[in-house]
């Protein structure tokens, strides 16, 4: 009967669980202020803005917001068929599919470079030159690429005009509106990703390489498959974190070209931004409440892709 | 009943009843106003303002507390970017000041809130200001507030490329193309004439162009865009640019520099462009440039007249020094010394004879437009409507629609999004 005698004294029972509680106890007390200010800031007003979706409030009915009339998904089928709408879809869909991968692109091949061989004190001259744009203000980058990008005293056109050719009116014009911007973003945020991704860089043993060399495997080789094997999870951060971001585009063309010419640079946030700004803010809740859903339906799915690998 | 159905069918009652107590209640009678008494008055009066005006009103406000002992006037500054979400937060959060200055074509959607009080019956006289002004404060019949100033457009061309095209100032629709086309042609203005085509203040361009063709944008309560006075109003607007008298490719904010280099030779804007072009112009511009009145089209020369308004809230703490203050803000005098100020137009038209505004050559251009011009209605959807306005005008202007589809896209818009009272 060596079990029984084993057995744990009663009194020891109540101890435990009086101690768990208090350490749990303890644990909310610790995440408190966050989820306070979580509940406050974040999901209050996200659950507002949804419930709001499906009214007809104005911004004349601040005083008295209850007293609106529920009308279900009308606003929703209005997005549907509000050309404005449909065309800030379309340029968003357009804006994150070409600066995603260009962004991504210009990070890998900057970190990879100054990774491999470039001396020192260039390389961190380089390190800090690329990610400078990242942390300074969106709006101030993008008055200045304004300037750059006006067609007879900007820079741009003036270089071109060195060159021979003929600058367009590059924010004026619709075919060359929302690329300009495009490369104005990716410029400004592949620092980001090529901060992160040096520094995984960093962290692939070299002995993978020489072993890969020693296997015979060339310089395209070992990147193929080394490099990019190893950097994949870091690959898959920086997709989720600028798409996220691209998403959700709205200084860039606020600044440079205020939607125009012809909607041709309007964001989905922009549009959004409008309609709140003319007060329909039942509208506005549905079409942000839309935006929202497809970037958190993005976000997973780019985490499932990038784990089922 | 197992207790996910339970919860559940308790969920769906607790969201039926949180919908059934929403709802809007039905139409509300026109608010009754309430007299006020002005001559006894003591406290403190806080007061918001915009721009210029906030950061001056402050200290102008001395005259009226030593002419009342015992009252003290709070001017906040703030600013015009921010100053409809700040005073629609304060709605909603029912902080809001004794007195707030608003932007002219703002009263029809804060009268609908309830936030604001009818003006008293007895403190100013309507026909004291110009009809236009008092257009901006009248809202279905009820006042809400009292015009504080006004501005009005009128042309302003650039005087020595209109000597050297020997060309003066236009006096009707047909006289003002031939007077784009000589400053373009033989002034130096290698752009031509500036109308804005952009989101931000084309609508400005547009309406005055249907006042003067004879159109109404609503009538009995509902708006009338598709009407063939809006379309004759398209065509002339639409006109400069096929006739390339007026550049579509201008970068954003380019202009006043445009004109200030000559690049184009004229515009229509408000009275505070001259203060901008003295500034930005330098020294020498002054005598550059000078004001007309719009060209009369088919029917008028009717122009577009804006401002701001002083209204007082209902939960105004001091609501009888509130209303005085406005009334002092009104008297004729102090309108007038008010102009010296901050250069706002006076919305009283006695103020006019004032010494201070009677001398100035320029101001009288303004001060006849005044006597002609009006104001887009108080509806409190008017915003979106002018956004659907500039949206289809810069369609027209860049030649993807013609004047009659411009009108029809127009009416369509704005019966979906309907007044809003």
């Amino acid at each position: 009967m060596a079990v029984l005698t084993r057995q744990a004294p009663p009194t020891q029972a109540p101890v435990k669980v009086r101690s768990t509680l208090r350490r749990s106890g303890v644990g909310w007390l610790f995440v408190a202020p966050f989820v306070v200010l979580f509940a406050v800031f974040y999901l209050g007003p996200l659950l507002v803005g949804i419930g709001m979706s499906f009214t007809d409030m104005r911004s004349t009915d601040v005083a008295d917001p209850l007293a609106v009339d529920v009308v279900g998904v009308e606003n929703y089928l209005r997005l549907m068929n509000d050309a404005a709408m449909r065309r800030a879809a379309v340029n968003t869909v357009v804006f994150v599919v070409t600066a995603l991968p260009l962004t991504i692109g210009l990070g890998l091949a900057a970190a990879v470079l100054l990774n491999s061989g470039i001396a020192r004190l260039p390389a961190a001259f380089f390190r800090l030159g690329y990610y400078l744009p990242n942390i300074t203000s969106i709006i101030g980058v993008a008055v200045a690429w304004k300037f750059l990008l006006e067609p007879q005293a900007g820079l741009v056109n003036r270089l071109l005009e060195l060159a021979g050719i003929a600058g367009p009116n590059w924010l004026q014009s619709e075919s060359t509106a929302l690329p300009a911007i495009i490369v104005m973003t990716a410029w400004r945020s592949f620092g980001f990703d090529m901060v992160v991704l040096l520094a995984a860089l960093q962290t692939i043993p070299r002995e993978l390489y020489e072993a890969a060399e020693v296997d015979g495997a060339g310089r395209w080789a070992r990147f193929h498959a080394v490099t990019l094997p190893a950097l994949r999870p870091v690959l898959l951060f920086c997709t989720v974190y600028s798409s996220v971001g691209f998403m959700q585009f709205l200084e860039e063309p606020l600044v440079m070209t205020g939607g125009g010419p012809l909607n041709s640079t309007l964001s989905a946030s922009l549009a959004i931004f409008d309609q709140f700004g003319v007060g329909n803010y039942g509208y506005a809740g549905a079409a942000s409440t839309v935006l929202f859903t497809v970037i958190v339906a993005l976000a997973v799915l780019q985490l499932r892709l990038g784990r089922n690998r | 009943m197992n207790t996910t159905t339970r919860r559940a069918a308790a969920g769906a009652l607790a969201l039926a009843t949180l919908a059934a107590g929403c709802g809007r209640s039905a139409d509300r009678a026109p608010e009754q106003a309430q007299d006020v008494t002005t001559g006894k008055i003591s406290g403190e009066v806080t007061v918001w303002a915009m721009g210029e005006e906030g950061k001056a009103l402050g200290a102008f406000v001395k005259d009226f507390e030593s002419a009342n002992p015992g009252v003290k006037v709070n001017v906040t500054a703030i600013g015009w970017d921010v100053a409809h979400d700040k005073i629609t937060a304060a709605i909603a959060g029912g902080a809001t000041p004794d007195v707030s200055m608003i932007g002219s074509t703002w009263s029809g959607e804060l009268a609908k809130t309830g936030a604001l009080e009818p003006t008293p019956g007895n403190l100013v006289d309507p026909a004291a200001f110009f009809p236009g002004a008092w257009q901006t404060v009248n809202v279905n019949g009820t006042a809400y507030g009292v015009p504080w100033y006004v501005e009005t457009r009128v042309l302003y061309y650039r005087t020595d490329q209109a000597e050297k095209a020997g060309v003066e100032p236009p006096a009707t629709w047909q006289e003002f193309t031939a007077f784009a086309e000589a400053l373009k042609e033989k002034g130096g203005a290698k752009d031509g004439f500036q109308q804005s085509y952009t989101l931000g203040a084309s609508w400005q361009e547009v309406l005055p162009l249907i006042w003067q063709a004879g159109g109404e944008i609503v009538t009995d309560g509902k708006y009338t865009f598709d009407t063939p006075e809006t379309v004759t109003a398209l065509k002339q607007y639409a006109s400069m640019f096929t006739r390339e008298l007026a550049p579509t490719d201008v970068p954003l904010n380019a202009f006043p520099q445009t004109f200030i280099k000559g690049e184009v030779g004229g515009f229509f804007s408000g009275p505070w462009m001259i203060g901008v072009l003295n500034n930005d112009g330098g020294p020498g511009f002054a005598g550059k440039f000078d004001v007309a009145p719009y060209p009369k089209g088919p029917v008028s020369g009717t122009s577009f007249v804006g401002g701001a308004d002083m209204a007082v809230f209902k939960k105004a703490a001091n609501r009888d020094a509130a209303w005085s203050f406005i009334k002092w803000l009104s008297e004729p005098k102090v309108q007038a010394k008010w102009y010296t100020t901050v250069k706002a137009l006076p919305a009283v038209q006695s103020a006019w004879q004032e010494p201070e505004l009677a001398a100035d050559e320029q101001l009288k251009v303004f001060g006849e437009q005044l006597k002609d011009a009006k104001t887009p209605p108080p509806f409190p959807t008017w915003e979106q409507v002018a956004r659907v306005l500039e949206t289809e005008l810069e369609k027209l202007a860049r030649g993807r629609s013609t004047p009659e589809e411009t009108a029809k896209a127009i009416q369509s818009q704005a019966d979906t999004i309907g007044t809003g009272l």
